[in-house]
C-alpha cells in the first residue's frame, strides 16, 4: 500500500456528504417544528381525547387453613378510596377535601407524601374499608372530584384476631427497601405483600395475579367505554399444619403472661402449635396504613411483634439436663446406673454450688436425677464432661442454630464454648463456668423451638423437619438446622436415648416435678425448668418490686407417648416462677386435647345415623387438602 | 501504544457525543418500562451498553488496516452465519433472523452491516480508477446484494433496506459517475412497480399510509398518529420522565424500540428532541471531520460507511416518528432498546475512533 495517497477527491466528496447531512437534518428539524410548535395545540387537544384510566383489580390472596381445613385467614370485600393522580389538578385541594374523612392528620400526610412521589399514572389508595358515611361523603362531592373513585377490593381478614398471629404473620404495602430485594421481584410500589410469618414465607404462593380494567373516560372522569378487562386470578390457598384446637388451648392457658408455646410432630415435623404472647392483631395491618396502631405496637416495651417461639432466647434452666444426660451417656462418662450422693450441694473449684433441695436428694442415678432435677448430679456430670463435650452434644441436638422452620427471622441461640468466650471477652474459659452451664444457666441460650426440637430428637431419634405448611402445597421442605457435626439420623444410641426418656417419663408419671403434664393413658414424658433471668447476687440488690420483674421463667418441654412419639410440646411462661407449677399444666392440657382428639372419650354412644355424620365430618377436610395440593378459589 | 498517546489521539468529542445519546437512550428505556414492573428492558439495556462499550474498545484497539485486510474472511463468515440462521435461526415476529446466545436473542444481520462496510472498503481501496468502472460497480453491488437477499429471505425487509445507504454512500465517495447515478434512479423507478409485487400487504399499506395518514387513522396510521400526538403535546420542556400520557398509557406502540424518539419528545419536550437531533448531527459531522483527516482511502471509506449507516437509521427512524417516512421497524442508534442494534452501533463507533486514532502515518 502506498504511504502517500492522493485523497483529495475523496476528501472533497466527503465534505459534500456533510452538506447533505445538514440539509436532510434541516428537514427533520422543520417537521419537528411543525408538529411540536405550529400544531402543538391541535395535538394537545388530541391527547386530551386519549384519556384512559387503568383500574387495577386486586387479586385476592390465597386463603389459609388449619390442618383440619378450617379457615384461619380469609378475604372480605372492602370499599377503598383511590386517588388517580393524573386527574388531580391540585393535590392540596384534594387533601383538604379528604379531611372530611375519618382519617388522622398524620395518616393523611403520609398518604400525601406517597402521592407526591408516585408516577403520574399510578393510583394511590387513600383509605381502605370506607364506612357508609365516608362513602356518601365522597359520592356527594364526586362531581367536583373526578380524581377520586371508590373501588371494591379484597381485604385480608384474620378470623381469630390475635390467635397464632406470629405464625400467620401479616401483610402490608411493600416498602422501598423490599422493592429492591429479589424476594419480591415483580412487585411494584403500592403492592400488598406478606411481611411476616407464613404470609411472608409463602408470599409467592399466596399472591395472585392482579387484573385490570382499561377504561376510556371523559375529561371529568366518567367512563365512556371499557376498552379492556383482564380478570384477576386469586393466589393459591395454603393448608397449614397448625391445629386450631391445640393453638386455642395454648393461647388461653398462656393468658396474659408473656411466653411461648410450640408443639409439633417429632417425626413428620408438622408444627401443631406456635404461640407467642403478648401478640398483636394482624387485622390492624391488613389495612394499608394505620400509623397510630403501628407506632403503638412497634414501640410497645413488651415487644408484641417478636415471635418468642423462634426469636426469643432464654436460659434453658433445668430442661437442659436432658441434653446433659444424652451427652453423659453417649460419651460414656456415666452409665445409666452410676449413682452419686447429693447432700444438698457440692464444692467445686473452691465454690459451693447449691442443689435446689436444701436437704439433698441422697443417692441418685441418672433417671432419678432427671426425675428430681438434682443439680448436684449434673454439676458432677458437667465437671466430668467438660465444656467441649457439652458444646458438641448441644450442637448435635440443634442448639445454637436455627431450627429451620419455614419462618424468617429465627434467632440462633447460643451454646457457649471456649472459642466463643475467647472471641467475645478475650478471656479464657474457666472450669467453674462449666458447672453453671451444666444446669442450663450461664451463657447458654435457646429459643423455645430449638429446645423442643432437641427433645424431639431425644424422643424419636430423628431430626424433625419442622414446617408450618402441609406437604404438597408450595411446601419447600425445611433447612437442615443442625450444623455439619451431625449428618444422618439416628445419631445417638437407642439405649442411651431410652434411658433419658425413662427419666423424663418419671418426671411426669412418678410424682416428679412435671406431674402437672400427666395424661391418663398417654405416657407423657417431659422435663421442667425454672430458669433464673438474673443472677442470685444481682437479685439481692433489687427491691421486691424490681425483683418481681425478673421472676424466674417457667419451662416445660416434653413429648408423648413414650414409644413412637407423636407430639412434642414446649412451654415457657416468662416470670412463671415454677416450671412444674405453671408450665407443665399448660403442656398437660395440650397433650390431653391432642390425645382426646385422637381417642374421643367414651360418652354415651351416638345413635347410628349421627355416628355416620360424625365420622364423615372428621374425614372430609383431609383428602380435599391432601390430594388436590391446594384448593383453588 | 503508550497511554499518553492513546489519550491524546482519542476523539473525546465523538465519544462524548455518542455517550450522551446513550445516556438519553437509557433514560428513555427506563421511562418506557415504568408501567410494566416485570420488564427487564432497563437492566438489559445497561448490560447491552456495557457489552457494546467493551466491543467498541476491542474494535478500536485493532488497527483498522488489519481489519480491512481480513475483510473478505469476515465477509465469508458473515454470509455463512446468515445462511445458518436461515436454516437454524429462531423466528420472532415473523422474522427468522434471530440467534439465541445464553438466553439472549440476537440479530446478526445488524452486525453484518459493519462487515459489509469493511468488505466494500477493501474492494474500493484496491481500485486505482478515479471514477468507478462498470465492472467495479457490479462487484460492489454484488457484495452488498448477497447479504441483503439473505436478510430478505429471513423476512426482515427493514434491516435489509438499511444495507443500501451504506452501498450508496460508499460508492458516491468512491467515485460514482453521474451516468451511474442516473442509471440507478431509472432502475429504481422501473423496479418500484416490480417491488410492489414482492412486498407483503402490510408493507404496501405502510407505504400508502405514510403518503396519506388520514387513510386509516385507527389502523396502520395509528402508530404514526399517536407518535405525532406524543411529540406535539410535549410542549417546550415536556411532561417529565415517566409522566407522558401518550408514552406511559400505551398509546404509542413499541415505545422503547421504534418510537423512543416520540417518548423523549413527549417527556423532555421540544428541547429534548432538538438536543437529540443536534447530538446526532454533531456525531455525524465529527465523523466527516475524521474522514477529512484520515490517513488513507481506507479510512475515508470506512468513515463514509459508518456515517451513512448511522445517518440513515436516524433519518428513517425520526422521520417515522414525525410521520415523514414509512413505519418500518428501524431502531434509533444508541437510543432504542435492543442488543443487536446496540452492538452494531458500538462496533461502528469503534471503527470511527480507530480511523481517527491512526490518522497520522507514524
Amino acid at each position: 500500500m502506498p504511504i502517500f495517497q492522493d485523497n483529495r477527491r475523496l476528501v472533497s466528496r466527503i465534505r459534500g456528504l456533510r452538506t447533505a447531512f445538514v440539509l436532510i437534518f434541516l428537514v427533520l428539524f422543520g417537521k419537528l417544528w411543525y408538529v411540536a410548535v405550529l400544531r402543538a395545540d391541535y395535538y394537545r387537544e388530541l391527547a386530551k381525547q386519549n384519556q384512559v384510566r387503568i383500574i387495577p383489580m386486586l387479586a385476592p390472596r390465597g386463603l389459609i387453613f388449619d390442618r383440619d381445613g378450617r379457615i384461619l385467614v380469609d378475604n372480605v370485600q372492602s370499599s377503598n378510596l383511590v386517588l388517580f393522580l393524573d386527574k388531580a389538578q391540585d393535590l392540596n385541594k384534594v387533601f383538604d377535601f379528604l379531611r372530611g374523612l375519618n382519617l388522622s392528620e398524620e395518616a393523611l400526610k403520609e398518604r400525601m407524601q406517597v402521592a407526591r412521589t408516585c408516577s403520574k399514572y399510578q393510583n394511590v389508595v387513600i383509605k381502605e374499608n370506607l364506612s357508609l358515611e365516608e362513602m356518601s361523603y365522597v359520592l356527594a362531592h364526586q362531581n367536583g372530584h373526578p380524581e377520586l373513585t371508590i373501588v371494591e377490593e379484597p381485604r385480608r381478614l384474620y378470623r381469630y384476631g390475635l390467635l397464632a398471629a406470629h405464625a400467620l404473620g401479616y401483610i402490608g404495602e411493600i416498602s422501598d427497601k423490599q422493592l429492591k430485594r429479589t424476594e419480591f421481584t415483580g412487585h411494584r410500589q403500592g403492592d400488598i405483600i406478606g411481611k411476616y410469618g407464613v404470609e411472608r414465607s409463602y408470599n409467592q404462593t399466596l399472591t395472585g395475579i392482579d387484573g385490570k380494567r382499561r377504561l376510556l373516560v371523559n375529561s371529568i372522569g366518567r367512563t365512556i367505554e371499557e376498552l379492556q378487562s383482564v380478570e384477576s386470578s386469586p393466589g393459591n390457598n395454603l393448608t397449614l399444619t397448625l391445629d386450631l384446637d391445640l393453638q386455642m388451648i395454648a393461647e388461653t392457658e398462656l393468658g396474659n403472661d408473656p411466653g411461648a408455646v410450640v408443639a409439633f410432630d417429632p417425626v413428620r415435623g408438622d408444627v401443631f402449635v406456635m404461640a407467642s404472647h403478648p401478640a398483636f392483631d394482624p387485622n390492624l395491618f391488613a389495612t394499608r396504613i394505620n400509623r397510630a396502631d403501628w407506632a403503638r405496637i412497634s414501640s410497645d416495651t413488651e415487644n408484641p411483634l417478636q415471635n418468642r417461639a423462634i426469636q426469643a432466647e432464654f436460659s434453658p434452666g433445668s430442661t437442659f439436663k436432658v441434653v446433659m444426660a444424652v451427652a453423659g451417656l453417649e460419651t460414656g462418662v456415666v452409665n445409666e446406673n452410676d449413682t452419686i450422693f447429693c447432700p444438698g450441694g457440692v464444692t467445686l473449684y473452691g465454690h459451693y454450688f447449691h442443689c435446689w433441695k436444701k436437704g439433698g436428694h441422697g443417692t441418685v442415678n441418672l433417671t432419678q436425677a432427671i426425675r428430681q432435677s438434682c443439680n448436684v448430679y449434673f454439676y458432677l456430670l458437667g465437671q466430668k464432661l467438660g465444656i467441649d463435650n457439652i458444646e458438641q452434644y448441644s450442637k448435635r441436638l440443634g442448639l445454637g442454630h436455627i431450627s429451620g422452620v419455614d419462618l424468617a427471622g429465627e434467632a440462633d441461640g447460643l451454646v457457649p464454648s471456649q472459642e466463643w468466650k475467647k472471641k467475645v471477652t478475650g478471656d479464657k474459659w474457666y472450669a467453674g463456668e462449666t458447672i453453671s452451664v451444666a444446669i442450663g444457666q450461664g451463657a447458654m441460650n435457646v429459643t423455645p423451638i430449638q429446645l423442643a426440637r432437641a427433645v424431639g430428637m431425644i424422643a424419636s431419634g430423628e431430626e424433625p423437619p419442622l414446617h408450618l405448611i402441609k406437604e404438597g402445597e408450595g411446601y419447600r421442605g425445611s433447612v437442615t438446622a443442625v450444623g455439619s457435626t451431625s449428618t444422618a439420623a439416628p445419631f445417638f444410641k437407642e439405649e442411651n436415648l431410652r434411658a433419658v426418656r425413662d427419666g423424663m417419663w418419671r418426671v411426669v408419671n412418678e410424682f416428679g416435678t412435671g406431674r402437672g403434664a400427666m395424661v391418663e393413658g398417654f405416657e407423657v414424658c417431659g422435663k421442667t425448668g425454672t430458669a433464673q433471668t438474673i443472677g442470685n447476687a444481682t437479685k439481692k440488690t433489687l427491691s421486691a418490686e424490681e425483683a418481681s420483674k425478673y421472676a424466674d421463667n417457667a419451662w416445660f418441654v416434653g413429648f408423648a407417648p413414650r414409644d413412637n412419639p407423636e407430639i412434642v410440646v414446649c412451654v415457657i411462661v416468662q416470670g412463671g416462677k415454677s416450671g412444674g407449677g405453671r408450665a407443665a399444666p399448660i403442656a398437660g392440657k395440650i397433650f390431653r386435647a391432642y390425645f382426646e382428639k385422637k381417642h374421643p372419650p367414651q360418652g354415651p354412644p351416638l345413635p347410628a345415623p349421627l355416628q355416620q355424620v360424625a365420622s364423615n365430618a372428621t374425614e372430609t377436610p383431609q383428602p380435599a387438602s391432601a390430594t388436590n395440593g391446594g384448593i383453588r378459589q | 501504544m503508550s497511554i499518553q498517546r492513546v489519550v491524546s489521539r482519542f476523539d473525546v468529542l465523538l465519544f462524548g457525543g455518542a455517550m450522551t445519546l446513550a445516556f438519553l437512550g437509557i433514560l428513555g428505556v427506563y421511562s418506557a418500562s415504568l408501567q410494566n414492573p416485570a420488564s427487564t428492558a432497563f437492566s438489559r439495556q445497561l448490560v447491552w451498553t456495557g457489552l457494546g462499550l467493551i466491543l467498541c474498545f476491542v474494535v478500536f484497539s485493532i488497527d483498522y488496516h488489519h481489519l480491512v485486510d481480513y475483510a473478505f474472511h469476515l465477509y465469508v463468515l458473515s454470509i455463512l452465519l446468515l445462511v445458518g440462521i436461515l436454516i437454524f435461526g429462531r423466528e420472532i415476529n415473523g422474522s427468522k433472523s434471530w440467534l439465541t446466545i445464553a438466553g439472549q436473542n440476537f440479530q446478526p444481520s445488524e452486525v453484518v452491516k459493519v462487515v459489509v462496510i469493511l468488505a466494500l472498503t477493501r474492494y474500493l481501496s484496491g481500485l486505482t480508477e478515479d471514477y468507478l468502472k462498470r465492472q467495479s460497480f457490479f462487484v460492489l453491488t454484488g457484495i452488498t446484494m448477497l447479504p441483503v437477499c439473505l436478510v430478505v429471505l429471513q423476512g426482515d425487509l427493514g434491516t435489509a433496506l438499511m444495507y443500501f445507504p451504506i452501498l450508496g454512500g460508499m460508492m458516491l465517495i468512491g467515485g460514482l459517475k453521474f451516468r451511474f447515478v442516473a442509471a440507478v434512479m431509472v432502475l429504481a423507478l422501473l423496479l418500484a412497480p416490480t417491488s410492489w409485487l414482492v412486498l407483503k400487504d402490510y408493507q404496501k399499506q405502510r407505504i400508502m399510509v405514510t403518503l396519506d395518514p388520514s387513510l386509516d387513522p385507527k389502523g396502520i396510521g395509528y402508530q404514526t398518529r399517536q407518535s405525532q400526538i406524543a411529540i406535539g403535546s410535549g410542549g417546550l420542556l415536556g411532561t417529565g420522565i415517566g409522566n407522558g400520557l401518550q408514552s406511559q398509557l400505551g398509546f404509542v406502540p413499541e415505545i422503547h424500540t421504534d418510537f423512543i424518539f416520540a417518548l423523549l419528545a413527549e417527556e423532555t419536550g421540544l428541547l429534548g428532541a432538538c438536543l437529540v437531533l443536534l447530538l446526532y448531527l454533531f456525531v455525524l459531522s465529527r465523523m466527516v471531520r475524521i474522514g477529512e483527516q484520515a490517513r488513507d482511502r481506507q479510512g475515508i471509506l470506512i468513515i463514509t460507511g459508518v456515517a451513512s449507516l448511522i445517518f440513515f437509521h436516524v433519518v428513517i427512524n425520526v422521520g417515522m416518528a414525525l410521520g415523514i417516512t414509512p413505519a418500518i421497524g428501524i431502531p434509533l442508534p444508541l437510543l432504542s432498546y435492543g442488543g443487536s442494534s446496540a452492538l452494531s452501533t458500538y462496533v461502528a463507533l469503534g471503527l470511527a475512533l480507530n480511523v481517527h486514532y491512526h490518522r497520522f502515518v507514524y
